[in-house]
């Protein structure tokens, strides 16, 4: 078994979902839900629910082996800005990386973060994809 | 109380498949005793520093069977592990014994054994420096990052992907003349075609390799070098700074951690660096490098490339790029290469009083900065 | 247009398509079939999930769109249904993961269902059944399937991915109202897959006649009889799609024109997607139907069992096609890949694990 079980299910709220915690004191945000605001430490936050869109701002276009991820490479590994305001970094999958461009319109999906095969656990979290339609 | 780095050793890095990493320290700490003229028998504290042993030798706390195994008695053995800037932390831990009063004689040893397993468990295991929860959890990797801040750079500042090479050639050009260095080849911009390609634009040649090593530091205060001749090399002061994730900075071009800790101690111990100071900083990618010699106000934003051929001093030892990368030991192989330096010892002639070690974790993740200087 | 005397409907639809496809010729080719079958079950190509994509993926893509329609509180929803012969994990449900990652109640039923390509329209029953009784505001069903075919079976020319998901609800909030559901169920071992093989098996000419043929055809007259139905009473009939020629014959078995058939007609293009095949179907024709029109759909699923359902579309549907991706959109988006890409994304490559 390679995939704790415990952490990954307390984890589900930043990988099924993405949060955007909200500073009340200093007015910034962060993506990820968080007990203190990044940029100036205060627990004065709330936390956000983000509609999973956003713009692509940077990508790559990733041959690096790490075990288990064979299957999924080349991977697209990418920094979006939501619409709510903060940059989050994750996959973008199901595009060709030749025909994928900067400022692309992008939409969080569920998918396969890894699967640890073949009897442990599966982890699933959001990713993104060019828009379909909103 | 002031402290001085009265012995240095360093493998060469390499993938030492015959050898254990009790093998590799033996040889370094023969070395760093040798040159102080000091025993084993003499250290007060042996002061530990390595990043994945836990992941990759399945050993937890090194320290004791490091002590164990090379016949420390007696000894206050502790193991400190913080990721890339391991061995600066380690430093750091014996830079406050010996100003606090508390020791005399720390044994600083960084090791790493990188080659114990293939590259794909290896690289899962290193990714391991960057956030579990967020990033190792989504298979973001430490590559990745440093690809996407190399597409920012060259777009930002209308430097060509194919100049940033410069850096990684000027390393390889250093490391030929290194003993200890792990790539010891010159490497030039036409096989920028042919790199293996890690994480585009990232290749191969913009990346450090993957290496085995270790690296120990004898560190003393006053009574100890009372009785010595010769230069004397000081660690004047130890700095650092963290930083946001990648994906919370406003300008990922701009290593602010860096920068922060470079203007704590420049005011502190008023310093200036200047591209005629030897600087040995963290080129785990050679984009890094050019992003911590802009923090280190050593040249303007966008303009590292055109400094390097004007730095003599500059990663004098390769780098990681061409010394090689042995993470837990790293820092301690850039003091012991500054040391060399600054005592005379080196290949390179330098005439300069100070000198800095630069290390971070991550793209800037946690920034260190060692500042040394020499006392004739 | 409303309904008075209906209690239930459909609230909100979803489907979803995996992005790849791989042409039917390809996989024909690949294994030394001539080229002509795919012609001769009208098969041009198929939907293939990629790597990162499964079941559940695909479940909560189609079940998230049939939220945005519905624009309901996923607080409301009190069960939550996938039917599937591809499950993930073949002990764990499938339905809790997507229901968490859609922050569905945690009051509810919740389960996956197993009856070959018909569990998803089971799970649509009993949706209907759970509001119906008032045991629930709103219930999910989700038909989705990455399906196994044994490579080099003539199955792997239509065995593809891809999910629909139906928001049940009062029938006032409905774009469509149930106006009759009606099961038929045989023990007819037409296609199974034991536990622990990977790979279905099939009877080949037995999944035909005394399968899918008569179990379609005696749902759907038990249907109009309990109805008062004809054929000519429906704008649009959708049967479950193994491949492009079964439903346009089983159609005219029942005695329904070409022309009500073929709009919601998918597999040709995104080949057998099992318990989102008629599903699929049918979202297909909502979203491009009108007021008042009577739509049957008629699931199958082998060993063996068929559904036939008779829903009227309300005007609601209109306002609510354009909030989440449309199947005619999902259609067209799409990636060729060849059989060796195919065969990395469906895991049919041997290799060392763990």
């Amino acid at each position: 078994m390679k995939h704790s079980i415990s952490i990954f299910w307390r984890l589900k709220d930043n990988h099924y979902k993405i949060y955007v915690t909200k500073c009340r004191d200093c007015g910034k945000a962060a993506a990820f839900k968080r007990l203190r605001c990044p940029h100036c430490g205060s627990q004065n936050v709330e936390h956000l629910e983000s509609r999973g869109l956003g713009e692509l701002i940077n990508y790559t276009v990733s041959y690096y082996r790490t075990e288990g991820s064979e299957q999924y490479l080349p991977r697209v590994v990418g920094l979006v800005r939501l619409d709510e305001g903060p940059v989050i970094v994750g996959e973008i999958t199901d595009v060709d990386p030749n025909e994928l461009s900067a400022s692309t319109r992008v939409e969080a999906v569920l998918r396969k973060y890894s699967s640890d095969d073949p009897n442990g656990l599966i982890y699933y979290g959001l990713k993104f994809i060019p828009i379909i339609k909103r | 109380m002031r402290t001085y780095v009265v012995g240095s050793g360093v493998t060469k890095v390499d993938r030492h498949y015959e050898r254990n990493y009790l093998s590799l320290i033996n040889e370094a700490v023969n070395k760093a005793l040798a040159d102080s003229g000091l025993d084993i028998s003499d250290i007060e504290y042996l002061v530990v520093s390595s990043a994945f042993t836990d992941s990759i030798l399945n050993q937890v706390d090194p320290s004791t069977y490091i002590a164990q195994n090379l016949g420390f008695r007696k000894t206050r053995a502790l193991t400190v592990s913080s990721g890339e800037v391991s061995g600066a932390v380690a430093l750091d831990y014996a830079h406050a014994l010996i100003r606090s009063g508390k020791a005399r004689k720390v044994l600083v040893v960084g090791f790493e054994k990188m080659s114990e397993y293939p590259s794909w468990i290896i690289n899962r295991v290193y990714s391991k420096i960057l956030e579990h929860e967020i990033e190792g959890i989504k298979n973001v990797s430490p590559p990745e990052y440093a690809a996407m801040i190399m597409q920012e750079y060259v777009r930002r500042y209308g430097v060509s992907r194919e100049d940033i090479v410069k850096w990684s050639i000027k390393m390889h050009e250093n490391a030929v003349k290194n003993p200890y260095a792990q790539l010891q080849f010159n490497i030039s911009l036409d096989l920028l075609n042919r790199a293996l390609r890690i994480s585009e634009p990232i290749t191969m040649l913009d990346s450090h390799p993957i290496g085995d090593g270790a690296a120990a530091l004898l560190v003393t205060d006053e009574s100890i070098t009372k009785k010595m001749n010769g230069a004397l090399i000081e660690v004047v002061d130890i700095e650092s700074s963290v930083n946001l994730p990648i994906y919370l900075r406003d300008d990922i071009t701009y290593f602010s951690s860096t920068a922060a800790a470079y203007k704590k101690i420049s005011s502190k111990n008023e310093i200036r660096l200047d591209k005629t100071v030897a600087v040995n900083v963290y080129d785990t990618y050679d984009i890094y490098g050019l992003l911590i010699i802009e923090a280190l106000e050593i040249c303007g934003r966008g303009e590292a490339l055109k400094c390097l051929d004007e730095m003599p001093y500059l990663n004098i030892g390769g780098g990681l790029k061409a010394r090689g990368h042995p993470v837990g030991a790293t820092p301690l192989y850039q003091v012991h290469e500054l040391r060399e330096l600054m005592s005379g010892s080196s290949w390179v002639k330098y005439d300069g009083e100070i000198s800095l070690a630069h290390s971070m974790s991550g793209p800037d993740n946690n920034a260190w900065l060692i500042l040394l200087r020499r006392w004739v | 247009m409303a309904y008075s005397g209906f209690r239930s409907g459909i609230i909100g639809w979803g489907a979803y398509i995996p992005i790849y496809r791989i042409k039917a010729r390809d996989i024909a080719r690949q294994w030394g079939f001539d080229e002509r079958i795919t012609d001769s079950i009208w098969m041009e190509e198929k939907a293939v999930a990629g790597t990162d994509e499964d079941t559940v993926t695909m479940g909560w893509y189609a079940a998230r769109s049939a939220l945005m329609r519905a624009g309901v509180d996923p607080r409301d929803i009190g069960a939550v249904f996938v039917g599937t012969e591809s499950k993930p994990y073949a002990v764990k449900p499938s339905s809790t993961i997507i229901a968490d990652a859609l922050g569905i109640s945690t009051k509810k039923l919740s389960t996956d269902l197993e009856f070959a390509c018909r569990a998803g329209s089971e799970g649509v029953r009993l949706a209907v059944s759970l509001v119906e009784s008032g045991a629930v505001k709103y219930g999910l069903a989700i038909g989705s399937d990455t399906a196994q075919a044994n490579p080099g079976d003539v199955l792997e020319l239509t065995a593809s991915s891809g999910a629909a998901a139906y928001l049940v609800g009062p029938a006032s909030e409905s774009v469509a109202v149930f106006e009759g559901l009606v099961t038929y169920v045989t023990d007819t071992p037409d296609f199974w897959r034991r536990d622990g093989s990977r790979y279905p098996t099939h009877g080949e000419g037995f999944t035909g006649e005394p399968a899918y043929f008569h179990h379609i055809v005696a749902a759907v007259n038990m249907l109009m009889k309990e109805l008062g139905l004809k054929s000519s009473d429906f704008d649009y009939a959708i049967f479950h799609q193994p491949n492009g020629k079964f439903p346009l014959q089983v159609g005219r078995m029942l005695g329904f024109p070409k022309e009500k058939v073929l709009p919601g007609i998918v597999t040709p293009w995104i080949g057998n997607t099992y318990n989102a095949s008629a599903l699929l179907g049918l979202a297909k024709v909502l979203e491009s139907s009108k007021p008042g029109q009577r739509i049957l759909v008629a699931p199958f699923g082998s060993g063996a069992g068929a559904d036939a359902i008779s829903v009227l579309v309300t005007d609601k549907v209109l306002e609510r096609v354009g909030k989440a991706p449309t199947v005619e959109e999902l259609l067209s988006r799409k990636k060729y890949i060849s059989y060796a890409e195919y065969a990395k994304f469906r895991n049919l490559i041997y290799r060392n694990l763990g």
